[in-house]
């Protein structure tokens, strides 16, 4: 996908121009609206792909395999297609594959999220360390079993177990405004773990960019501990006590061609002596028990970053920010694309943090981790807190109720065909 | 059909993983191979010429020719670092060197120590004019000191008035004569420089960030670098260092000119390339870079006293940046090799944790339709 293209361009990319010689914008453009009419999707073919949400782009992409592809006599491969997908179009989605299915279409679909393998699959193919350990039909299996197929152990508690939220506000956001964002206002208390969740173009994914300072905001004002602190820039959020771990974990978090180490202490260069000498053995020895800790995989500071699983590499990223000792963790989408063996790792890191008195606040698009994890969640639509639920009213249909409640625009252009 | 070919293949990756390819990593071959190329070629111009070529004024020519190329070129590594070009170094060189000349040689004829103080501030003020330009106005590093570039050479027309200056006082020209210890003195300056760059770039959390501006600039703003600044105070250093650059032609020269400066860009250029390939690969390095001027410069003088036409000089070169950095590009795709290597002998040791492909952005969530497989 080219981002700089418009989407119908993109759409015809790989030989499947309307026309042989005379190009007509026009023509290519009535024939991208046709397609997507066809597959019930509302996105506009004129728009640049660069200027489209996640979720948008991840269609495109997907009709455009769909629709020129040989989907019904070939195979189709999705590999991780709902990574950026709200609930609606990822159901969407499976309703379109269902239908390829039903014509005869064979799909090898690559996923972390296993209820999918259940709302999809017929069988499964486990991988675990580069080897397929087990082929299985999916009726025969429940999620607990295919757990204990990908971790090699039977399952324990998967999710640990949440602490006590404290009596002390740590984290007081009031207004927040900028980019997406209307108006969000929230408390995170110290030992807890607070959701957002939304839709893609909600604007919870940028609620942590516009906190940390990362994005420009309008309004808004953000005190830790009972002060005023407003950031300006990362710079500023991290001396205050911020830590952020962003979503796109290859554009924003680390630098591939660096090392553990070297990716490990950017935050927080520690020189040594008057002169603040750096030396690798001596960095290498303040981080190795950051890697360790975090069961990070090869556990070896002068591994490459891009040489880990996503998995490990969300691992370096979370354990950067342990290293810092900040008060207030804001995290976006901590586990998307990661492995299950390493997501019970990050929700064991996340709830020691609220247990040693942080305030955590993350956005997630699995509403059973936000269920599971966080102690509060909130409900984001259109840049607007729509709901907040908590304690026995969390759950992933209400949760879905909530998110969906509102009846408006982005509902609407994701009914199914 | 597919598990079973995908894991037949991991296994075909493991058990070439302690063969060559993986004693090769080890060794790094690389890093060293420009310490076993200058050896080389000293060793053929030994061979082909020992009366001419293995003479103590050869050499001191080499140190000492190559000295403020070598200079100009670790200037050049604080831009490059952090992602950008400063074009317009070699330029700044040759219109300081020219302007250090005009103010000691015409009225009302500054004694050297107040020239060079002034020639300094006046390379910071161009540097900084370069990194307000692409820090603050947005303009690609390329574009804004190639405009930069321009503006010093109407600037050097006119101050240089088409005049030779010099010779210069002894007091100025004693800054560059003589030797230390047999070494000439312009190689001592190289090396003190060289010493404390390699400190600040290498060795410091300052430098730390300089590199991870250029690495990746997103990533390095969200962990609290102000990429802006270092991007600013790069071109500010090139900017100084190649004042200093400057100072030390006019010193050496005896006679400066409106036409000085562009010469010096593209074998300081090609010595960064290099230099990235040598020690530290990958990274814009000091020591590497040093290696690398003194390989050209020897493979250069080398081609002179075998009585080589000028162009020569151009075409090695040139021929010696291509090369340079299709080195570093079949390393960098090397390395990525090794680390899929690294990756299966390192699934092969353990079984904890399942291994799968991650997607975290939309771009990586590929979606493909293909024929099936004929098997």
């Amino acid at each position: 996908m080219i981002d700089s293209l418009s989407v119908y361009e993109n759409l015809a990319l790989g030989n499947q121009y309307t026309g042989r010689f005379w190009l007509s914008e026009s023509r290519e453009r009535r024939h991208a609206k046709d397609v997507f009419t066809k597959y019930g999707i509302d996105i506009d073919a004129g728009a640049s792909l660069g200027a489209l949400g996640a979720a948008s782009r991840t269609m495109t992409a997907i009709v455009r395999a769909l629709h020129h592809g040989d989907a019904v006599n070939g195979i189709l491969v999705l590999d991780e297609p709902t990574a950026s997908l709200s609930e609606v179009e990822k159901d969407h989605l499976f309703a379109m594959l269902r239908d390829v299915k039903a014509q005869g279409g064979t799909m090898l679909y690559v996923t972390h999220r296993l209820h999918e393998v259940f709302e999809l699959a017929d069988r499964v193919t486990v991988l675990r360390d580069g080897r397929s350990v087990a082929t299985r039909d999916v009726v025969d299996l429940n999620h607990d079993s295919l757990v204990e197929l990908i971790l090699g152990r039977p399952v324990d508690a998967f999710y640990p177990e949440p602490s006590v939220p404290g009596k002390d506000a740590v984290l007081e956001i009031a207004g927040l405004q900028g980019g997406a964002v209307k108006d969000f206002s929230c408390t995170v208390m110290a030992n807890e773990i607070v959701g957002i969740v939304g839709l893609d173009g909600s604007g919870a994914g940028d609620i942590p960019h516009l906190i940390f300072g990362a994005t420009k905001r309008d309004a808004g004002d953000i005190k830790l501990d009972g002060k005023s602190c407003n950031p300006s820039s990362p710079w500023d959020a991290i001396r205050k006590g911020f830590a952020f771990v962003p979503g796109d974990r290859k554009r924003l978090g680390g630098v591939a061609d660096w090392t553990l180490r070297e990716n490990l202490t950017l935050p927080k260069i520690i020189g040594r002596g008057p002169l603040r000498w750096l030396s690798e053995r001596w960095e290498g020895k303040q981080v190795a028990s950051f890697l360790s800790d975090l069961e990070v995989k090869p556990n070896d500071t002068e591994a490459g970053f891009s040489s880990l699983s996503g998995g490990n590499q969300q691992k370096v990223m979370i354990a950067r920010w342990l290293r810092c000792q900040a008060r207030a963790y804001l995290l976006d989408e901590p586990t998307a694309g990661v492995d299950v063996g390493a997501k019970s790792a990050i929700y064991n890191a996340l709830t020691q943090l609220a247990a040693d008195g942080a305030a955590v606040l993350m956005t997630t698009s699995d509403l059973e981790e936000a269920c599971a994890v966080c102690d509060r969640v909130y409900v984001v639509h259109e840049g607007r807190i729509t709901g907040e639920l908590r304690g026995a009213r969390l759950t992933v249909d209400n949760l879905l109720g909530e998110m969906l409640r509102p009846n408006t625009s982005s509902r609407e252009n994701l009914t199914h065909a | 059909m597919l598990d079973t070919t995908r894991s037949s293949k991991t296994r075909e990756r493991t058990s070439e993983a302690p063969g060559f390819g993986a004693r090769l990593a080890h060794v790094q071959l690389g890093r060293y191979s420009g310490i076993f190329i200058l050896i080389a070629i000293i060793a053929i111009f030994a061979a082909w010429m020992p009366q001419s070529f293995l003479t103590e004024a050869t050499f001191r020519t080499i140190l000492q020719g190559q000295a403020i190329t070598a200079i100009l070129a670790i200037m050049l590594l604080f831009p490059l670092a952090t992602g950008g070009f400063d074009l317009s170094a070699a330029q700044i060189m040759g219109f300081c060197a020219l302007v250090c000349g005009a103010l000691i040689t015409r009225e009302p004829r500054l004694d050297p120590g107040t020239a060079i103080l002034l020639v300094m501030v006046l390379g910071a003020l161009i540097g900084a004019v370069n990194g307000l330009l692409v820090t603050l106005f947005k303009l690609g590093s390329f574009i804004a000191t190639l405009g930069t570039t321009s503006l010093l050479v109407g600037a050097a027309a006119l101050v240089g008035n088409g005049e030779y200056l010099g010779p210069f006082p002894d007091s100025f020209r004693g800054l560059t004569a003589g030797n230390v210890f047999g070494i000439p003195v312009l190689t001592i300056y190289l090396l003190l420089i060289a010493l404390v760059f390699w400190y600040i770039l290498e060795h410091t959390p300052w430098g730390r960030r300089v590199y991870a501006t250029g690495a990746n600039p997103d990533a390095s703003r969200l962990a609290g670098i102000r990429t802006d600044r270092f991007i600013f105070w790069s071109f500010v250093i090139s900017g100084t260092g190649a004042s200093v650059a400057g100072v030390l032609l006019a010193s050496n020269l005896n006679s400066v000119n409106q036409s000085l400066g562009p010469q010096y860009l593209l074998p300081a250029f090609a010595a960064a390339f290099l230099g990235m390939t040598q020690l530290k690969p990958g990274r814009f390095n000091i020591w590497g870079t040093v290696l690398a001027i003194y390989l050209l410069g020897t493979g250069v003088q080398g081609l002179r006293l075998a009585g080589a036409d000028l162009w020569v000089t151009d075409v090695f070169n040139g021929l010696a940046l291509i090369i340079a950095v299709a080195i570093t590009v079949f390393m960098q795709q090397r390395r990525r090799r090794r680390e899929v290597k690294a990756k299966a002998a390192e699934a092969e040791g353990t079984n904890a944790t399942s291994q799968a492909k991650d997607a975290t952005s939309p771009a990586t969530a590929d979606v493909t339709a293909a024929e099936p497989a004929k098997s």
